[in-house]
């Protein structure tokens, strides 16, 4: 007699699997860590997303110095439209947060939104873009910001990739 | 091109909720001729079969299907090796029934005789002044023996790359041991658990303290007590680098990297001085691939005891049923399930083995696992970032015939690694040295 795993695994019994929206549509947050970020996450928020909000900068209210840990979570996002939102109100808000830093750019701004994931529990990802004319000194200091933060640190050499990870995250 | 893909590919796509997209599935699983991502695996030398498979000239032949071609292998009477089409060129039947005699496979129907190259040389029923044999030809690819592993080539004869140079097949024989399994499922899938690092601490954990090719390490506690790793992912070369860093005393990570060289290859980081091992996942067809598993130890023969274990189906090797590639846990016998050891910890999946854990939650997805209907989450970075590199080199070689990396033999080596490094260094600067393939040079491993 057949056995139930030979019964079950064969494609013909593959076209009986439930069909239904196994999970909620995520609010994922993507935010810029610098200028050059910016501009790419402007291209991105072209696109259709399913829940995906990006931000394109970020300031800090004066009692909070980016790259301090346990920065004062007084801090602001400006979404694409440029207004003014608590950073601390949208990830407590998101599934997850994306960050993107342009190699050899600031990135201490993200203690801060670390800060915030950890107060609420909140996965963080960050994406490295090196770019054009990036050294390896640029990539490794950007990466040294980023890596106490990150549960997940990508160093993507091309800008298609940030697409194909949030299309592949259901963002 | 399949049907399926032509089908797809002038398909608007109709929503946002499919992680990946039912054409972009269909791209990266299909491999038979003349598909995008079999083109991509045309480009690169695989591992076919185990030399002991043609264990001497003349032989039995050995039949075969790669990339959903079923072909015929055999070694003459010379020993030269030939990797031909299947069937006989005058009525079909398969030369797996063939006689290998006098430097040539003989079909027992009527006659007909091919060499290596797959050349008609003898058509019986012709005179062989009439020259009929010469204008009769089989496919064949070419077919190198290198490390006890018999390896094809199966793309344009006029774009054959150099041999391949991985380090498991250019160590002396008596520091290498590989085996093969069929895995009843696409390849892609048995190969995305390869690169899928945040499973071991789950579906492994009751095989590091218990395996005789992997308890001892110092590493491995490392592993148990931080089942949180947090990843580093970065394209190399030839494919990826995908870090998982835990922590460890004395203000230092526990790194383990595990290298990823396109399309199909890779190496699982060591513990302590135990061989190192890894995998290759050859497409036989769309629903069934190949599973290559390789230990090899860089500066000292495997011992007897090694080499038994192995045998005896530890590591990531598996016992066979007799006669056979087949694994002997399998799915026709529920990959002899033991909810006992389950629920004692002994397992935690209730299969014994690392290979056939792995493999019976492979095959448990389906001939092809549906990727539209998975939710992957950040830590799946490396799965996405193989699918990325995938599904551009094909593109790049399908329309301006971009050699695809992992071609080039000074891509294939580079070291899986296992290391503490400082927590202020980068992997990639602290292990870079780590991650070449040095001749004599013993493994970085904890």
């Amino acid at each position: 007699m057949q056995s139930e795993s030979a019964r079950v695994t064969t494609a013909q019994e593959a076209k009986y699997r439930v069909q239904y929206p196994n999970s909620q549509r995520r609010a994922v947050k993507v935010i810029a860590l610098d200028p050059p970020s910016a501009q790419m996450i402007d291209e991105l928020a072209k696109k259709e997303w399913n829940g995906a909000t990006f931000f394109r900068a970020l300031s800090f209210a004066s009692d909070a110095e980016p790259g301090k840990t346990n920065a004062g979570l007084n801090a602001w996002l400006n979404d694409l439209a440029g207004r003014a939102l608590d950073l601390v109100s949208e990830v407590a808000s998101s599934d997850f947060i994306v960050v993107v830093s342009a190699a050899g750019e600031d990135a201490r701004s993200v203690s801060v939104i670390a800060d915030a994931c950890t107060a609420h529990h909140k996965t963080l990802v960050a994406l490295v873009v090196p770019g054009e004319g990036a050294s390896d000194a640029d990539v490794s200091a950007s990466m040294s910001h980023l890596r106490p933060y990150a549960r997940m640190l990508v160093i993507a050499h091309d800008a298609d990739y940030i697409t194909a990870m949030l299309t592949a995250l259901r963002a | 091109m399949p049907l399926t893909l032509r089908k797809r590919a002038g398909e608007r796509r109709k929503g946002r909720m499919f992680m990946l997209r039912k054409e972009q599935n269909d791209y990266l699983t299909q491999t038979d001729p003349g598909t995008p991502m079999g083109d991509l695996f045309r480009c690169y030398w695989m591992p076919a079969l185990l030399s002991e498979e043609l264990p001497e000239a003349d032989c039995p032949p050995v039949r075969l299907k790669l990339l959903g071609e079923r072909l015929v292998a055999f070694r003459d009477s010379e020993g030269k090796l030939g990797l031909i089409d299947e069937f006989c060129a005058h009525r079909g039947v398969s030369l797996w029934f063939g006689r290998n005699e006098e430097c040539g496979l003989r079909c027992p129907y009527h006659g007909w005789k091919f060499d290596v190259t797959g050349q008609c040389v003898d058509v019986p029923s012709e005179p062989a002044e009439s020259g009929y044999a010469k204008k009769v030809k089989l496919k064949s690819y070419p077919l190198i023996e290198k490390g006890g592993v018999l390896w094809t080539y199966m793309g344009p004869p006029e774009k054959q790359p150099p041999e391949p140079e991985y380090e498991f097949c250019t160590v002396p024989l008596n520091q290498t041991f590989m085996t093969k399994r069929l895995q009843e499922s696409n390849w892609l899938q048995a190969m995305e658990g390869g690169i899928d690092s945040s499973h071991v601490s789950f579906l492994h954990r009751g095989d590091l303290s218990t395996d005789p090719l992997f308890k001892g390490a110092a590493g491995n506690k490392y592993n148990m007590q931080d089942l949180s790793p947090v990843f580093e992912v970065t394209e190399s070369d030839g494919g990826l680098l995908i870090g998982a860093r835990r922590n460890a005393e004395d203000d230092q990570y526990y790194w383990r990297i595990t290298p990823w060289v396109m399309p199909c290859y890779t190496g699982v980081p060591p513990r302590g001085d135990h061989p190192m091992h890894g995998h290759f996942w050859v497409p036989i067809d769309d629903h069934s691939c190949w599973a290559w598993s390789y230990d090899y130890h860089p500066t000292r023969a495997l011992t007897d005891h090694e080499v038994d274990s192995m045998k005896a189906g530890k590591g990531i090797h598996v016992r066979y049923v007799p006669g056979t590639y087949r694994p002997l846990a399998n799915k026709d016998n529920d990959y002899l399930m033991d909810r006992e050891a389950q629920k004692a910890g002994r397992t935690f999946s209730g299969v014994e083995g690392i290979g056939m854990q792995d493999a019976s939650l492979q095959e448990s997805m389906g001939p092809i696992c549906d990727r539209t209907k998975e939710n992957l989450v950040g830590t799946d970075n490396g799965i996405i970032m193989a699918r990325h590199r995938l599904m551009r080199s094909a593109k790049a070689l399908a329309e301006k015939g971009v050699i695809p990396p992992g071609v080039d033999p000074e891509h294939h080596k580079v070291r899986q690694a296992a290391l503490l490094l400082p927590r202020d260094v980068q992997y990639k600067d602290g292990a870079k040295e780590a991650l070449k393939a040095k001749k004599g040079v013993r493994q970085t491993s904890v």
